[in-house]
């Protein structure tokens, strides 16, 4: 009954969603840490290239949904950018964090480390649950 | 199968459609951006490569379009507009929101907009009329045409910091980018779009309907305000300076009388926040104007 049509994509949906939840909490945290990490202002092929080169899995994080996520980070603060031109192509906008940023990514971090322990322990008390 | 970027970024602006303009505009150039540089990227190894070839697994990365124009819309509906949000608004009495206008930034945003834009409108309307004279003047040399194409350039370009303008003083949404252009489109193609594009010809029809608009808001605001600093002031210029209050009603001159100071008085406090509020008002108008004439809907 598991394998009709309807209930695979009914699942497939309903884990595409938990992964699209997941993902636009921690984007902001990713791209707050590589923009902090480096020491110039990149643009966003370039960051997709470093979560592309650091995570195996990066494919849950669609290059294109990151730019939206920039975008918003800058109007909120955390980033600030300027758009140079490009010797091929169209111009480039480079990103750069701010300091506000970096006072709001070390709490993010905080938040996660918490978020992280959390969800662990939850985790682990279930199974040991089921094992008594 | 998406094959090229630019089917890409045809098929994006259609999932956009009904999106705010200047969230498609900014949309499209990231996409154009991140798209062309991975494509540079993939072929820069592998001259055998298509670009048909190439684009697939970039466009797998990237985000479906239906994905990306999801991802926009959403901050779209997260992100507050440039002056942040009238923090004012909604559950205060009539009395509060009438008075609290003078804490409201995009009042003074507006203001200060219309004070400006006769300057400004000077400034655009000369550029425009010199550019457009010269254009048709030299149009019988041969150096007619290159200055025309520049003049045409330099008008989007007056767009689009008039946009930059627009949005951080009257809160309006405008094109954080530049218009994207297809770098592999060729040079004929870009000056025949240039006159082409509705778009130029509404920017320049903006910068000379500026001058007119300016004048009107120029002069309305400044009579405004200044009535009502002196109606405000009345007490003091009558009682404590002696100087006469005159007012005139066609032919007519009457003498303020001492007694009728405070009714002037309180309408000079009232005309204030009436007046600011008249600012916000005409300032959303403008507002939208510079968006349908300075903002592209197609390109």
């Amino acid at each position: 009954m598991w394998g009709n049509k309807k209930n695979v994509e009914e699942t497939e949906s309903a884990d595409k969603k938990f992964q699209k939840e997941l993902v636009s909490g921690v984007a902001a945290l990713v791209l707050l840490t590589i923009l902090d990490k480096a020491t110039e202002p990149m643009y966003g092929y370039q960051i997709a290239k470093v979560i592309d080169g650091e995570a195996e899995d990066a494919a849950v994080l669609k290059q294109g949904a990151l730019y939206p996520v920039l975008r918003s980070l800058e109007s909120s603060g955390l980033l600030e950018s300027r758009v140079e031109p490009s010797v091929s192509g169209p111009p480039r906008r480079y990103y750069r964090i701010t300091e506000p940023g970096r006072t709001t990514l070390a709490r993010w971090r905080e938040m996660w480390n918490q978020m992280r322990t959390f969800v662990d322990t939850v985790m682990k008390g279930e199974g040991n649950g089921q094992e008594r | 199968m998406v094959k090229s970027v630019d089917e890409y970024l045809s098929l994006l602006r259609k999932e956009l459609a009904g999106s705010d303009a200047a969230v498609i505009q900014d949309a499209l150039a990231d996409a154009e951006e991140h798209l062309r540089t991975a494509l540079a990227q993939a072929l820069s190894g592998r001259p055998d490569m298509s670009e048909a070839e190439a684009v697939p697994p970039i466009v797998e990365k990237y985000g479906s379009p239906q994905e990306i124009a999801a991802a926009y819309r959403q901050m779209e509906a997260r992100l507050p507009a440039s002056l942040g949000r009238s923090s004012y608004a909604g559950h205060r009495s009539v009395f509060s929101r009438f008075f609290g206008v003078f804490a409201d930034p995009r009042a003074w945003g507006a203001l200060l907009y219309l004070f400006l834009s006769l300057a400004i409108g000077i400034v655009y309307f000369t550029w425009a009329v010199v550019g457009i004279s010269l254009s048709l003047g030299l149009l019988v040399l041969i150096v007619g045409i290159p200055f025309a194409v520049l003049f045409l350039l330099s008008i989007r370009g007056i767009a689009f910091i008039e946009g930059r303008l627009v949005e951080a003083l009257l809160g309006v949404r405008m094109p954080r980018r530049r218009m994207f252009s297809d770098d592999r489109t060729g040079f004929w193609t870009r000056i025949k779009n240039l006159f082409t594009q509705r778009i130029t010809w509404t920017a320049l029809a903006y910068c000379i309907l500026r001058l007119g608009l300016g004048i009107v808001y120029f002069t309305v605001f400044v009579v405004l305000l200044g009535l009502s600093v002196y109606l405000i002031a009345m007490p003091i210029t009558v009682w404590v300076l002696n100087m006469p209050a005159y007012i005139i009603l066609g032919d007519t001159e009457y003498l303020a009388t001492t007694w009728s100071i405070p009714f002037f008085f309180v309408l000079g406090v009232l005309l204030l926040p009436a007046t600011m509020h008249l600012a916000k008002l005409v300032g959303r108008g403008h507002g939208a104007l510079a968006k349908f004439m300075l903002v592209s809907k197609k390109d």
